[in-house]
């Protein structure tokens, strides 16, 4: 399992987000959200904020650090 | 799942069929070097790379860059970087053991050309190794 962890695919369903949606509103490339989403990817914190942000929810609701995990 | 190129990605594949279309020729096709033909390359590597360059940037809409992008491209300066480093200390290396047997003589009047040849290799090995980190850095999502 990965060190961070993301609910983003969830939560972007749940607002019915495009990925290229949430790439515009985050200021990424759609690759970057699909890296993201596949756990391939740990964004910057700064990333991370506008993404939980563009998903109107919490961090903690978006990302979580496993520190069992592998990066 | 297939996956649409990015705009980097985009210009990472044309440059890398830049620098084959041009390198290729140069090092592997043609006997004799020679002062022009250094000059042509340099000079058709550039044009080669803007054509290219252009041609992407009119076809491509969404041409932004992010965070993913500058840390891809630095691990391919890094990739660039120690492939130069391992050439360069081989090639001094081979250069020390052939002088020190007396089988290259510093002063002949092709040496120096030689010797540009050789080091303009490297550097478009390096060119290469660059672009071509990158490229497996987007294919593996990093």
């Amino acid at each position: 399992m990965p060190a961070i962890r993301n609910q983003i695919r969830e939560l972007r369903a749940r607002l019915e987000m495009t990925q290229q949606d949430l790439a515009d509103r985050v200021g990424v490339t759609r690759q970057t959200v699909i890296a993201i989403e596949q756990d391939k990817y740990s964004p910057s914190l700064e990333t991370a904020f506008k993404v939980a942000s563009a998903l109107d929810v919490q961090l903690e609701q978006c990302f979580q650090y496993d520190p069992g995990g592998k990066r | 799942m297939s996956v649409s190129l990015s705009y980097r990605e985009k210009t990472l594949y044309a440059s890398l069929a830049a620098e084959l279309v041009v390198y290729v020729p140069y090092f592997f096709l043609h006997q004799q070097n020679s002062l022009n033909k250094v000059a042509g390359m340099i000079v058709a590597i550039i044009v080669l790379e803007i054509v290219l360059q252009l041609a992407i940037a009119a076809f491509t809409r969404n041409r932004v860059t992010d965070e993913r992008d500058r840390l891809i491209e630095l691990r391919g300066y890094r990739a660039g970087y120690l492939t130069l480093a391992f050439f360069m200390v081989a090639g001094l290396g081979i250069l020390w053991l052939h002088a020190s047997v007396g089988r290259i003589q510093l002063d002949n009047r092709m040496m120096g050309l030689h010797f540009l040849s050789v080091f303009f290799g490297m550097l478009v090995l390096a060119d290469i190794a660059k672009t071509a980190a990158q490229i497996m850095a987007y294919r593996r999502a990093l």
